[in-house]
């Protein structure tokens, strides 16, 4: 028992002979070395992924004779009954959301480990 | 209210949050550079370098901290293996303790610096019974978690422990009551 006491005692005395020490500019020093913030990198990747997006539909726009496909297939969807537009439009809603839901569940994960 | 170190980890984990980084390097700095300072003998100046080296480490590998340890009980285990590199690179951590530990016994040779007797006792313990001690017994981690941080089996670190106790004592009780 005494034992037991006899080293609460020493840790105690251990844990006050310890300073704190002061910042005095450590971690100003530390935040100067850190590499630039990664969402300044994934701005400049996604004003590339934009700039490429536009391109790609310019050229789509001008290959395909002024955009004649698009006209063509919203015509035929406008011939479409009233149910299958219907069953389009939730298929794609039902697509969009699973899409979403597998982007948050890997990031989820990747957050996780 | 204040946020947590896990608050603030999830923070540079998702935004890239460096003002949360360097919440974390307020929070933490004193308990690391004073763990290096032991470790080294209080050579400032190297700890000091080797904190810096903790703290970057620490921010390029975050994704690698899964929150099962506490985040201190992490940034030790970096700290440690900063150490441990570099002493290796200075080619003065294997045997090297036992000799300074003779040296340092002579009142010329001692760190005029040091202002408390018991740290001076705890800088006269061997490399492997001082990591146990600083970590255990002045950080208060528990003997598991200290296992984690220096990499070695549970059994050791309750030895390792035990003796650098029983050493800090008979050096005490040697300089007189304090």
């Amino acid at each position: 028992m005494d034992n037991i006491s006899e080293e609460d005692q020493l840790d105690r005395r251990l844990r006050d002979a310890a300073p704190y020490i002061d910042d005095d500019g450590f971690t100003a020093r530390v935040l100067q070395q850190l590499p630039a913030p990664r969402h300044a990198r994934r701005s400049l990747r996604g004003a590339i992924l934009l700039g490429v997006t536009l391109l790609a539909s310019v050229l789509a726009y001008v290959i395909s004779d002024g955009g004649r496909f698009l006209v063509v297939a919203v015509a035929r969807l406008t011939t479409l009954p009233a149910f299958w537009l219907l069953a389009l439009a939730f298929c794609s809603g039902i697509l969009v959301m699973a899409g979403g839901l597998v982007a948050a569940v890997s990031k989820t994960r990747e957050l996780q480990s | 209210m204040e946020l947590t170190d896990a608050d603030l980890v999830a923070r540079v984990l998702v935004d890239d949050d460096q003002h949360a980084f360097g919440e974390l390097v307020r929070r933490h700095q004193s308990s690391v550079r004073g763990l290096l300072r032991q470790l080294t003998r209080t050579d400032l100046a190297l700890a000091d370098d080797l904190a810096q080296e903790t703290f970057l480490r620490a921010y390029k590998n975050i994704r690698s901290f899964r929150g099962e340890a506490r985040f201190s009980t992490w940034l030790y285990r970096i700290a440690y293996n900063s150490f441990r590199e570099n002493a290796r690179r200075r080619k003065e951590f294997v045997g090297i303790d036992e000799e300074h530990l003779q040296a340092e016994h002579d009142p010329q040779v001692a760190d005029p610096g040091l202002r408390h007797d018991l740290m001076h006792a705890l800088s006269l313990l061997p490399l492997h019974e001082r990591s146990a001690v600083l970590l255990c017994c002045q950080n208060g981690l528990s003997h598991d978690e200290a296992a984690r941080v220096l990499d070695i089996p549970l059994g050791t670190v309750k030895t390792n422990v035990l003796r650098g106790r029983e050493k800090l004592k008979r050096t005490l009780a040697a300089w007189g009551p304090n």
